[in-house]
């Protein structure tokens, strides 16, 4: 994790916690400003004229009056206030860039981790991977954080960073609209108004968008229902007879919080996953203190971590020896823990590890053999008044049911209408699947950035890994369009055919591709999700910014 | 009959899902049951019960080898829904008062020696073999003794129990003989030489031990109840007929081979067979209990005949 440091310096963080007092990082706003004018004066690409002088007049003449009406367009508008947003805040800040907007729909920052706070919430990417490299937080207080911990971190950020001032709350974004003349993008607000800006970061996240699932009977169930990212804490669980749907990354998370809490607890499963062990432990004093004191031996752990979890590419992303001895691994933990042979079949998974989400625990295993614990294997039928009628005839009443049934996740389509050049629509453009430049730009689109992007998606390692090559990313093309004075930036789309083409060749020899179905794939089967390699690949490919790539339009 | 299109019976089958509460077991009716019908009818219906849940055993192993997405989630349906016959037909006998308290009736010796199997090596068998054992079992044993009991039951409940279980079989039969033709489709001689590798595969070999004794025991139920055996035999020529109404159906050699053996079943005087094959049925009787597989597997205890739990 090298390039990424330029702007950072030597400067030193303070570090989250309650206590640390939060002061605003010293600005190497000029030196990076001057940085990047320099390269840009360097690279000598030819831009188009795009008006004639006349028109040009005229045009200036016409801004001059629209900008007595609306407000002045900010340099940059951020949809969402999770890690994405606010990293894209923070790079922005560092590289002197101070007008920008974030929209973000909620009441607080934080994304995933304001919304899951399921009991068991923390994420199965190690805390020193899954935060930012430049902003380590030596006080991680286990490998892997609860959830509460990890906002913490992201509300550190926002203060540390001074990221308040430029947060909208409660500024929801129904669609995004390009005017190619000014070369503006305007954010339509559920509300009513708009903000305009040259440039938009789409930072909504992946996994922001929660509903029911679309089980017959989902109404007529007269008992509570709670779905995993809109917990209710008031909810009593003592003594009530609960079942949990979905046995993915946040249910096998949810089930061994909740057994001891409810009198019964019945664990629908449709499709087992691979579990493996998850080496988790307290942090201990010692540790905290040496991370604080020599902030490199963070580093070099954050490095070790980063490597293991690369390695782990090879057994999760490829069908190689290694996925063999992943299965091997994950059927020896399966067996240390359930003794039944009739349930150890129920919980092994039929299609190849990496498939699907590999997922890390323990305790998930230890909690299904409970004595008022029971795995239900029988598809659900629907749910009647009272509880869940499975295929084998039976109903199970139930006080609560919780679903942890996952996101609705956009895998064709856009969460909201985005209008881009002449009209287009990029919800009916990625009706059969999404595509994009290197996972960030998509032609026609001009000066629009997607965090987490088509194929961005990270099968094995931490997500703000790939995040902040992102970051990088978007900060260059928003430089290009400020320092180079530009109206478009465009991905031309001869360029984003040829990365697809090659992109999907490399995914058809994956594992996602192997045949198993997942919320990897839309429903014939295309992958728009996963990004077909090591996170090391990833970032060589968004390290570069090639101005050829694209097409340039002057101001 | 033309093949059928799984993924519109895949949705059908979704959409004609019923629950043991859908039918008042407390209805009038019960009473109809004679009781010079109780004991012999009690033995009936706990083996019905049980081939139920053999067969149920079948489609989760079946689900595991299905070819594609949607042959998979149909057999995962159909598990559930022999299931659900078998916890039906339990209902059944508790409402007729022959349940001892809340257990389930123990199988008998063929069957246990069934359940063994299955447990043991069914996840290991090739598709084909289950795809053509399944229909068989389903058309003879689970549709034939079906009908056999509406005959002689007057019990209006049970008529609708079984109007639903029907119902879900017809199903089963259609996909069943689908697959079966599908896999008949290619290359006979490869097919051929395939299945003469797995014939000898002593897995298979311990299967047919199983198999073959557990038909005649049925037939010998059946008769003990005072039904025609015709019945039973008219159902397994129906496996033939609707099998091999196809080229690709008959070329499937697991097809022939259960029909043959069909054939052999029901003709009586075909000594050779049913000779040893009667005498396994009584030696399985007299295989004392200590050395009968001890333990059960637990899948068999998921049977209940609570609607609601
Ligand atoms: C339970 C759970 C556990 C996870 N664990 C891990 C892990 O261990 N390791 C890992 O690498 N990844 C993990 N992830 C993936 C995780 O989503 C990402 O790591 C990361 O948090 C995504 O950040 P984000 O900012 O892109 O999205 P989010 O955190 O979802 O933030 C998006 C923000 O945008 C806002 N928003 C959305 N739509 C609009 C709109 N129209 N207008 C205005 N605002 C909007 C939302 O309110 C939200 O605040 C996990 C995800 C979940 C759900
Ligand atoms: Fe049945
Ligand atoms: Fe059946």
């Amino acid at each position: 994790m090298s390039n990424r440091e330029e702007n950072i310096g030597g400067q030193k963080h303070p570090t989250p916690g309650k206590t640390a007092a939060v002061k605003k990082p010293a600005s190497g706003k000029t030196v990076a400003k001057k940085a990047a004018t320099k390269k840009a004066a360097a690279r000598k690409v030819p831009v188009k004229k795009a008006v004639s002088k006349k028109a040009a007049g005229k045009k200036a003449a016409r801004k001059a009056a629209a900008r007595k009406a609306v407000p002045k367009p900010v340099s940059v508008l951020i949809v969402g206030a999770g890690f994405a947003g606010l990293g894209m805040a923070i790079r922005l800040k560092k590289a002197g860039i101070e007008d920008f907007v974030i929209l973000e729909r909620g009441e607080r920052v934080g994304g995933t981790w304001r919304d899951n706070t399921y009991p068991g919430a923390a994420c199965d990417i190690p805390s020193n991977l899954y935060s930012f490299s430049f902003a380590p937080n030596p006080n991680w207080s286990r490998s892997y954080s609860e959830s509460a911990e990890i906002l913490d971190y992201i509300e550190y950020l926002v203060a540390a960073f001074g990221l308040k001032q430029h947060i909208r709350f409660n500024h929801n974004v129904s669609g995004l609209d390009f005017d190619e003349k000014q070369g503006l993008w305007t954010a339509r607000l559920a509300g009513g108004g708009t903000v305009r800006a040259r440039s938009a970061v789409m930072a909504q996240g992946p996994l922001s968008n929660a509903s029911l699932p679309d089980i017959e009977g989902v109404d007529a169930f007269r008992g509570k229902k709670i779905h995993s990212a809109r917990w209710d804490h008031d909810y009593d669980f003592t003594g009530k007879r609960v079942a949990v749907i979905g046995t993915g990354a946040s249910g096998i998370q949810i089930v061994p919080e909740l057994v001891d809490r409810v009198a019964s607890l019945k664990v629908f499963q449709r499709t087992p996953a691979w579990v493996i062990p998850r080496p988790d432990f307290q942090t201990p004093g010692w540790n905290k203190a040496l991370f604080r004191a020599v902030p490199a031996s963070q580093k070099a752990l954050r490095e070790a971590l980063f490597w293991t979890h690369e390695t782990m590419a090879m057994a999760v992303i490829w069908n190689s020896p290694l996925t063999r001895l992943a299965e091997r691994l994950a059927r020896r933990h399966l067996h240390r823990q359930v003794r039944d042979d009739w349930m150890r079949r129920q919980l092994t998974p039929d299609f190849r590890i990496g498939c699907k989400r590999v997922l890390v625990s323990n305790d998930y295993y230890p909690a299904l053999q409970k004595d008022n614990a029971r795995l239900i294997t029988w598809p659900i039928a629907k749910l009647s008044e009272n509880g869940i009628r499975t295929a084998d005839g039976v109903e199970h009443e139930l006080d609560c049911v919780v679903f942890a049934t996952g996101f609705d996740v956009p895998k064709s389509g856009t969460p909201f209408p985005v209008r881009g050049r002449a009209g287009r629509e990029l919800g009916e453009e990625w009706a059969r699947g999404a595509q994009a430049y290197k996972s960030i730009n998509v032609a026609g689109y001009p000066n629009l950035f997607f965090l987490f992007g088509p194929n961005s998606g990270p099968g094995h390692n931490s997500a703000l890994v790939y995040m902040e090559a992102q970051l990088d990313y978007a900060l260059r093309g928003v430089q290009r369009l400020m320092d180079d004075n530009l109206k478009l930036l465009d991905v031309k789309p001869a360029v984003q055919a040829r990365h697809n083409k090659q992109l999907q060749k490399r995914l058809a020899r994956t594992n996602w591709n192997s045949g198993c179905k997942s919320w990897y794939l839309t429903e014939d089967g295309f992958n728009a999700t996963m990004f077909p390699g090591f996170a090391t690949q990833y970032r060589a490919q968004m390290a570069t910014f090639e101005d050829g790539d694209y097409e340039r339009v002057a101001l | 009959m033309a093949s059928i299109d799984l993924d519109k019976m895949l949705a059908k089958v979704k959409a004609s899902q019923w629950a043991l509460a859908d039918i008042d077991w407390d209805a009038p009716g019960a009473e109809l049951i004679t009781d010079e019908q109780r004991p012999k009818l009690k033995a009936f219906m706990a083996d019905l019960m049980w081939i139920e849940h053999v067969g149920a055993r079948g489609f989760a192993a079946m689900a595991r080898k299905a070819p594609n997405d949607t042959l998979k989630e149909m057999y995962t349906y159909f598990h559930a829904e022999e299931q659900r016959h078998a916890n039906a037909e339990m209902a059944l006998m508790k409402r007729w008062g022959m349940l001892d308290g809340d257990q389930v009736p123990e199988p008998n010796k063929n069957l246990r020696l069934v359940i063994q199997w299955l447990d043991r090596y069914s996840d290991d068998m090739p598709l084909e073999v289950l795809g053509s054992v399944i229909p068989m079992l389903e058309i003879a044993l689970d549709g034939a003794l079906c009908t056999f009991l509406l005959d002689t039951v007057d019990d209006p409940v049970c008529h609708q129990a079984f109007a639903r279980i029907n119902d879900d079989e017809s199903r089963h039969l259609g996909v069943g003989f689908t697959v079966l033709e599908m896999q008949g489709h290619g290359d006979t001689y490869i097919k051929v030489l395939k299945t003469i590798a797995t014939l000898m595969d002593p897995r298979l070999i311990l299967g047919i031990a199983s198999y073959v004794p557990l038909l005649n025991r049925m037939r010998d139920n059946i008769i003990d109840m005072g039904l025609g055996e015709e019945r039973l035999y008219a159902a397994m020529k129906k496996f033939e007929r609707i099998g091999g109404r196809t080229a690709d159906g008959r070329r499937n050699p697991w097809y022939q081979i259960i029909s043959r053996h069909g054939r052999i079943v029901i003709n009586r005087r075909h000594k050779l067979y049913h000779a040893p094959v009667d005498a396994m049925v009584r030696l399985t009787d007299r295989i004392p209990d200590r050395v009968m597989p001890s333990r059960m597997p637990t899948w068999v205890k998921g049977i209940t005949y609570k609607p609601v739990v």
